[in-house]
């Protein structure tokens, strides 16, 4: 018995050596599959949320599919496994930059259209998509700032460190378009920029010294997602409610109750669910052998209007931000 | 008699393991035929595990003695880690690095794997720390090392020679890292069933007191077992090292438990005493088998994986208490 057990296992074995031969015919099903950084993250169940809605919506063969943990070396070979069943694009979110690297060489080597998300220093990719210029999402926190403030007053920025790379180039697109924009309102010139250290309590306790020696400042420009939550804390302790204001990057439940007392006009930031969708949508045009040159329009929004990133020929960056105020902060699932 | 007993069990888990991997396969030529069988998928498959599969060896010399190394990974990611910053320093400006380089990276992998098994050893042996204590601190601590080395950043940026001479296939046909393997495998098999030293490995697993009153030097065993474990866990950061191209703290973070199922799925006692390498080859197969298997179902939930990898163990170890309990009461 064991030896017909043996006799089975190594025919089974051999056989796909036979097979390996006859294959490769014309396509018009694509299979997309979408690798997030892990599956139970809250952040990629929303990005699946988007992707399943895109699979409702085309004939193409379109899934998302993490790994259990977040891991590096798993993300790489779930990879590996979906290069070796023959998928057609993989849209992947990586873990992990450098260890990824060598995987999407494969894909790509094995005639595998790779497309990635957050993941702009990536060089074995056929492109790149960032929800937005750093400028573009500057400006989009401006905007939301400015419109509690009612368009006037003296305002402040705030980043995680003044070393911070992003944050720092949000907040001066924030103020150039301040100044394009709203003249009414001022920078505050003894001090323009603060730091939080990406911490809750540092950019509360910030705030609160800010606003007791300033009593003129009416509102603070908030960058990375402990900011502008931090500085509500503030605002609320000294009773400057619709008196001084905050925006800037936050998550949506964790901020639910500052956004519903009004405390917190709006928060921004992007949806990944749509982030996902573009990817799909993105891969299918590569597939179709669309030229990818100019401003591309993927039909998802905030996706409408890509452009590439200066000086890059992969990394191509949308409008995607969001606004998240009382009536949508639940519906997102994180 | 008593060797004769323990022949039966193994073989009886052998033909379990079989089993499952043939109505695996079966299931899988039925639902998925040509996503999985073709050869691409094979050579994949190939590539993959060696870097788990060598540690899951350690983890088997370790339980055979009745104990266990939970350091392998921290072993692998801090020997690969170093030999990442040894390859950048090699690398010159062109990016090629000097012949004798991949030779050497790996005869100094092998003494680093050594050394931090000798560790383990020491602890085990002559500190008398229960394994399961000793490996899990020594491991906590070889990861800490990396960490304080690297800050948890990737090392990279080393010439890509090393990648693409580890990654290729032999006449294009088999992988390069199964190769690693099967010599390593065939190494331990040799040791085990061979050697003297194989008998006496069984021997302490088996009863650690009689196997002192009977004169083995049981502390030179123990040190030696987890010196081999430090090798082949070593051996598998070096692939690591090449399948990603790059080292990191936290690279194979799940192996350790990984490791450790399919040593037990794979037949080895983990009392100690008892267990093949055939067993311990047949289980990496038919684990990389399932995983890569269930990655053909795009309905299925990676949340499964561990679903059945808890199930397939926990059965497994049912299955065993039976019949041995069976053959304990028809002997009494």
């Amino acid at each position: 018995m064991k030896k017909v057990l043996a006799m089975v296992l190594l025919v089974l074995v051999m056989v796909p050596v036979l097979f390996a031969a006859g294959k490769a015919e014309a396509k018009s099903n694509y299979e997309i599959v979408v690798v997030p950084k892990d599956a139970s993250n809250p952040w990629f169940v929303r990005m699946k949320v988007g992707v399943d809605e895109f699979a409702k919506g085309t004939h193409h063969t379109v899934y998302q599919r993490g790994t259990p943990d977040i891991d590096a070396t798993l993300q790489a070979q779930l990879v590996q496994d979906l290069i070796a069943q023959g998928v057609d694009a993989l849209c992947v979110v990586p873990v992990d930059l450098e260890s990824i690297e060598p995987v999407l060489a494969q894909a790509r080597k094995a005639g595998i259209v790779v497309i990635t998300h957050e993941g702009a220093d990536l060089e074995n990719v056929d492109y790149d998509i960032e929800a937005f210029s750093n400028v573009g999402y500057g400006a989009f926190i401006m905007d939301n700032l400015a419109e509690a403030m009612g368009g006037e007053g003296v305002y402040t920025t705030m980043v995680a460190s003044l070393t911070n790379g992003s944050h720092n180039e949000w907040a001066d697109a924030g103020v150039a378009h301040q100044k394009a924009n709203y003249p009414k309102m001022t920078l505050l010139a003894a001090e323009k920029r603060v730091e939080s250290f990406d911490n809750g309590d540092v950019a509360y306790n910030v705030a609160k010294e800010l606003f007791k020696k300033y009593p003129n400042l009416k509102g603070i420009m908030g960058t990375s997602s402990y900011d502008a939550p931090g500085v509500a804390r503030a605002i609320e302790e000294l009773g400057l409610i619709d008196k001084a204001f905050t925006s800037g990057t936050g998550m949506p439940l964790d901020n639910a109750a500052l956004l519903e007392s009004g405390i917190v006009k709006s928060l921004t930031l992007w949806d990944p669910a749509l982030a996902g969708q573009a990817m799909i949508a993105l891969a299918i045009k590569v597939l179709d052998g669309e030229k990818i040159s100019g401003v591309v329009d993927l039909g998802v929004d905030g996706y409408t209007a890509l452009q590439f990133k200066e000086g890059s020929k992969t990394v191509l960056e949308g409008e995607g931000w969001i606004v998240i105020n009382k009536d949508n902060v639940y519906d997102f699932g994180f | 008699m008593n060797k004769k007993r323990n022949k039966l069990v193994v073989d009886r888990h052998m033909f379990r393991l079989i089993v499952m991997i043939v109505a695996w396969m079966i299931f899988i030529a039925f639902t998925r035929f040509r996503k999985f069988y073709n050869l691409v998928n094979f050579q994949t498959m190939a590539a993959q595990f060696p870097e788990f599969g060598l540690m899951s060896l350690g983890v088997m010399l370790t339980m055979i003695t009745g104990g266990i190394d939970l350091s392998v990974v921290g072993n692998a990611n801090l020997t690969s880690i170093l030999m990442a910053y040894l390859l950048i320093n090699m690398t010159d400006v062109a990016g090629a690095i000097p012949p004798y380089a991949i030779p050497l990276v790996f005869f100094l992998a092998i003494l680093i794997g050594a050394t931090l098994g000798i560790f383990n050893g020491l602890l085990v042996s002559k500190a008398h720390i229960p394994p399961i204590l000793a490996t899990l601190g020594s491991g906590e601590l070889y990861t800490g090392i990396c960490m304080a080395l690297t800050k948890g950043n990737a090392v990279s940026k080393f010439s890509r020679t090393y990648a693409t001479t580890i990654n290729n296939r032999l006449f294009g046909l088999i992988p390069v890292q199964l190769i690693i393997f099967t010599i390593m495998a065939l190494l331990v098999w040799f040791l085990l069933s061979r050697t003297v030293f194989g008998t006496k490995i069984y021997m302490l697993g088996t009863s650690a007191t009689a196997a002192k009153f009977s004169g083995l030097k049981t502390d030179t065993l123990l040190i030696k077992t987890y010196l081999l474990s430090g090798i082949v866990a070593a051996l598998g950061g070096m692939i690591m090292l090449a399948n990603y191209n790059s080292a990191r703290a936290d690279y194979g973070t799940v192996y350790t438990l990984q490791c450790v199922l399919i040593v037990v799925l794979g037949g080895v006692n983990p009392v100690g005493g008892k267990g093949k390498i055939s067993g311990v080859i047949l289980a990496i197969v038919l684990l990389r088998m399932l995983e890569t298997g269930l990655n053909r179902f795009p309905k299925i939930s990676s949340y499964y994986i561990s679903l059945i990898w808890g199930g397939v163990l926990i059965l497994v170890m049912v299955l065993n208490f039976f019949t041995e309990n069976k053959r304990v009461r028809r002997k009494g």
